[in-house]
């Protein structure tokens, strides 16, 4: 008996060197993260920053603002980057792979990679699915409209937009082109159809002002992602929100990315990984309305009704070229700020 | 004509080279990379760029009428908001000229800045709003019947932007104020002066240097501005500012965005130039 | 006109003015008061639930800390600079004046976004980027025109027969400056520290760009959610008790000035 307690105990002192790996200590050091301020930041704090600071004795500081003010950082910083882990868009981070500012998706550095499903992790690794649908004010809009119900005569100059260039305003003008018989590589059809709609009541920057306007049914309705939308719902009684069907909602990606050549590789991988694990995927899922990239993901019936968690899902939605949009940029952004909002 | 120095110019070298050092380092390096930026173009959809001479961005800009558009709405706006600045400057100025509490009302003139801009601008959103509280109290003393259009315009904008720079004006506007000997202006009305000659021939030309510096800060401030024209604009107004904004952080085309800042650059250079030279003037005229 | 009258006229005209000021601010503290979950005004109920949630918020806390330490940092720094270059201008009469007016003035002349990206371009070259000596060195260079135009103007004003006089009674340079320039000077003093710092407290585009990770200030973080998710009602009652804050400061420091006259 004692013998075996004594080999048992000279085994486990002997396995003692290899738990370090699995808990490095990498105290003093600092992970930069830059993301979307607001709910999202606390999401990210609580779920991915607490668990990896406790684990590894590291710093997670996060660095706030637009995904464009990103992207510019990248690319400025490029010889000497201070951001370790980055969020962007759907057609970013194609482009920011093809420029060399990020590191390819490998699921043999960030484990949980492998769950996303496939062909999601498209130039970074998938975060999170959400949908371009309609945000519509229920005074004007008795039943929850489809795209083409927003061409009626009597919404004329109701609408409202994000600043443009943005994923809603290219995602708009793809539906425009479907309505209009054509895709998004009409772009002289696409912006024709949208012009149609009228010149915008605002062109917003901040929820507050659309969403206090449309609930009092001085804007009409307008094409918005569906995470924060849902959240705010419920701060709102005149407003609703709508995945429309033909075309179906327009798919936009969260994607997050680990910027190459940064300080803190390592750390950026496991930032990434608990990122998109079960537990973070769930809580962006139940809190933000955001769908889960990770297909181990379990949602309620009820919360899965909310969000787009599903391939088969994913597949009803409207998938853009996002590599051609974002070759037109410089041009749509002219012809947006000529012919949309100038009208 | 030279005036004679009060001080010995290595002693004026050694005042005016630490702050001159810094200027040089921190904004004339980064802009003659722009200038040669502007030069330069985007590679279409990517973020690279293509060094090597080219004209067309400056091409774009002058032969779009969108971006002159842009451009003028910015000027004439900029001048219309340092013209309002000045008309509301001036009644304050001389109603705190002498009074024992100045601190107080200068304080009050300041506070819409102290939480930032970003607040107080969307307290105007709220004020100017069709539904806010502006329109609902013209309609239930029932001046009009539907509500005014003061968001997303030059109204909204400009009344925005004054909120936010009337201290820059007020404050060189109140010392300029308060170097005038009270005497002057006693003893310009003892003469038989009304109240507008008093301020014609006597207030106002001796606070002309005030004006001048308000005038200067306001016009250039309001040529630059961008998160309240942005918000008060929705949009719909189109400045100078808003499209480098849009060009460089959002299409990411640094060469077509240096180009316009170098545009603009040329025409406030003028400005700028015109109102040292009036300063310079009126100087040598006292 | 008679003097009453004129003189109704112009209280009446600085009433409307002080309205006018005030009112979006009036409009913030009182939406602070709101029970609900958005920024709206009127306030539906009232609740001070905004203002405890400011003071849990560590975070909002930590980057007012550091919009007040970047202001004061670089405030200094650049009337300091400012000053010293403006007396040098106004008593010096150099050839160059005008071209340092330029230089002085020529952050003002730029949409400041471009030059925040080549400058941190430049500053990742050298490696500086993210640090807080090159955010401070940026909100240096941002408030300097105003201080520098300010501090000229005040130069400007004051006699130089004054320091002169001074001089033939026997005061060295630096007591003429101690006991002559300062004190005149000291109203534009105030005033350009005033804006500067107001500038620098208030700059979104530039420090957006430039600031490293853990230099995140209150304007960055409150713009940061503005599209996605509105204000965050927590930002307009910290807000509303900046504002209560600053009156109190004012109407404290002018009881204290008028005392300390007395004496």
């Amino acid at each position: 008996m004692k013998r075996i307690a004594c080999y048992a105990a000279l085994t486990a002192v002997s396995l003692f060197p290899c738990l370090p790996a699995l808990a490095q200590d990498y105290s003093g050091r600092t992970l930069v993260v830059g993301t979307w301020g607001g709910d999202i930041e606390r999401l990210l704090r609580e779920h991915v920053a607490g668990p990896l600071e406790t684990k590894t004795g590291a710093k997670v500081e996060f660095l706030l603002g637009g995904s464009g003010d990103r992207m510019s950082k990248m690319v400025a910083e490029r010889n000497n980057p201070t951001m370790d882990v980055t969020f962007q868009n759907i057609y970013e981070a194609p482009a920011a792979l093809k420029e060399g500012l990020v590191v390819a998706p490998d699921a043999a550095l960030v484990p949980t990679a492998a769950n996303v499903w496939a062909g999601m992790n498209d130039g970074c690794y998938a975060m999170s699915l959400v949908g371009l649908g309609i945000a519509y004010s229920k005074a004007l809009f008795p039943e929850a409209p489809e795209w083409a119900d927003l061409w009626k005569a009597e919404f004329k100059g109701k609408m409202a937009y994000a600043p443009y260039p943005s994923s809603e305003g290219d995602g708009m003008l793809a539906v425009a082109a479907r309505i209009a018989g054509v895709n998004e590589h009409d772009p002289d059809a696409a912006f024709a159809k949208l012009a149609e709609l009228g010149a915008p009541v605002l062109s917003y920057s901040s929820l507050d002002e659309v969403f206090t306007l449309m609930d009092a049914g001085e804007i009409a309705a307008a094409p918005m992602i569906s995470g924060y939308v849902l959240s705010n719902l419920g701060n709102y009684e005149g407003i609703g929100f709508v995945f429309p069907k033909d075309p179906g909602p327009v798919l936009v990606r969260d994607m997050v990315c680990q910027v190459a050549n940064s300080p803190e590789p390592e750390l950026a991988q496991m930032f990434i990984d608990l990122a998109l694990s079960v537990e973070t995927q769930t809580a962006y899922a139940k809190e933000l309305n955001f769908g889960p990239t990770n297909s181990k993901v379990e949602l309620t019936e009820e919360e899965a009704g909310r969000v787009i968690n599903t391939p088969e899902e994913v597949a009803s939605l409207l998938q853009l070229d996002w590599s051609y949009v974002i070759e037109q940029r410089s041009d749509w952004t002219d012809r947006w700020n000529k012919q949309i909002l100038g009208q | 004509m030279k005036q004679t120095p009060d001080i010995k110019p290595t002693a004026t070298a050694l005042l005016v080279a630490p702050a001159a050092i810094l200027m040089f380092g921190v904004f004339v390096l980064p802009f003659l990379f722009l200038v040669v930026l502007s030069f330069w173009s985007q590679v279409p959809g990517s973020v690279g760029i293509v060094p090597g001479f080219t004209l067309a961005n400056y091409a774009r800009i002058i032969g779009d009428g969108y971006y002159l558009g842009g451009l003028w709405t910015t000027l004439w706006l900029s001048g219309l908001v340092t013209l309002l600045c000045l008309v509301l400057a001036l009644p304050l100025a001389r109603w705190i000229y002498a009074k024992r509490s100045k601190g107080l009302l200068i304080g009050l003139c300041i506070l819409p800045l102290v939480c930032g801009a970003l607040l107080p601008t969307l307290g105007l959103v709220n004020l100017l709003s069709p539904l806010g509280f502006i329109n609902g109290a013209l309609k239930s003393m029932g001046l009009i019947k539907t509500s005014l259009p003061l968001l997303g315009n030059i109204a909204g904008v400009s009344i925005g932007l004054v909120q936010a720079f009337l201290p820059l004006m007020i404050l060189p506007l109140i010392s300029t104020i308060e170097r005038i000997p009270h005497d002057y202006e006693k003893a310009a009305m003892s003469l038989g002066a009304t109240r507008l000659v008093v301020w014609r021939r006597v207030l106002l030309p001796l606070m002309l240097p005030g004006i001048v510096a308000g005038s200067l800060l306001v016009f250039c401030a309001s040529l630059t501005a961008f998160v309240t024209p942005q918000i008060l604009g929705q949009g719909k107004v189109v400045t100078f500012a808003s499209l480098a904004y849009q060009q460089a952080a959002m299409v990411l085309d640094w060469p077509f965005a240096s180009a316009l800042g170098m545009v603009m650059l040329l025409f406030l250079a003028l400005a700028g130039l015109l109102g040292a030279l009036v300063s310079r003037g009126l100087g040598r005229r006292t | 006109m008679t003097s009453r009258f004129s003189k109704a006229m112009l209280l009446a005209a600085v009433l409307a003015i002080l309205l006018f000021l005030l009112a979006p601010i009036l409009v913030l503290i009182l939406s602070a008061f709101d029970s609900g979950n958005v920024f709206r005004f009127p306030p539906r109920g009232l609740s001070l639930r905004w203002f405890e949630a400011a003071f849990n918020h560590s975070e909002y806390r930590s980057s007012l800390w550091i919009s007040t330490v970047l202001g004061l940092l670089s405030t200094a720094i650049a009337v300091g600079l400012a000053s010293l270059a403006a007396f040098g201008l106004v008593r010096g009469k150099p050839s160059y004046r005008l071209a340092m007016e330029v230089l002085l003035l020529a952050p003002l002349t730029l949409p400041l976004v471009v030059w925040a990206i080549a400058l941190l371009s430049i500053y990742a070259q050298l490696g500086i980027n993210g640090t807080l000596p090159g955010l401070i060195l940026a909100h240096v260079t941002i408030t300097m025109p105003f201080a520098a135009r300010i501090m000229i103007a005040t130069f400007g004003e004051i006699d130089p027969n004054l320091e002169a006089a001074a001089k033939s009674l026997g005061a060295s340079p630096w007591q003429v400056v101690r006991r002559i320039t300062l004190p005149l000077a000291l109203p534009g003093l105030l005033s350009s520290t005033a804006i500067a710092f107001l500038v620098s407290f208030n700059d979104v585009v530039v420090t957006t760009l430039i600031a490293g990770a853990g230099w995140i200030t209150f304007p960055v973080r409150t713009f940061s959610r503005l599209r996605t998710e509105g204000i965050d009602p927590t930002t307009i009652a910290i807000g509303a008790m900046i504002v209560a804050f600053t009156i109190l400061v004012i109407v404290f420091g002018q009881r204290l000035f008028q005392l300390s006259r007395r004496l």
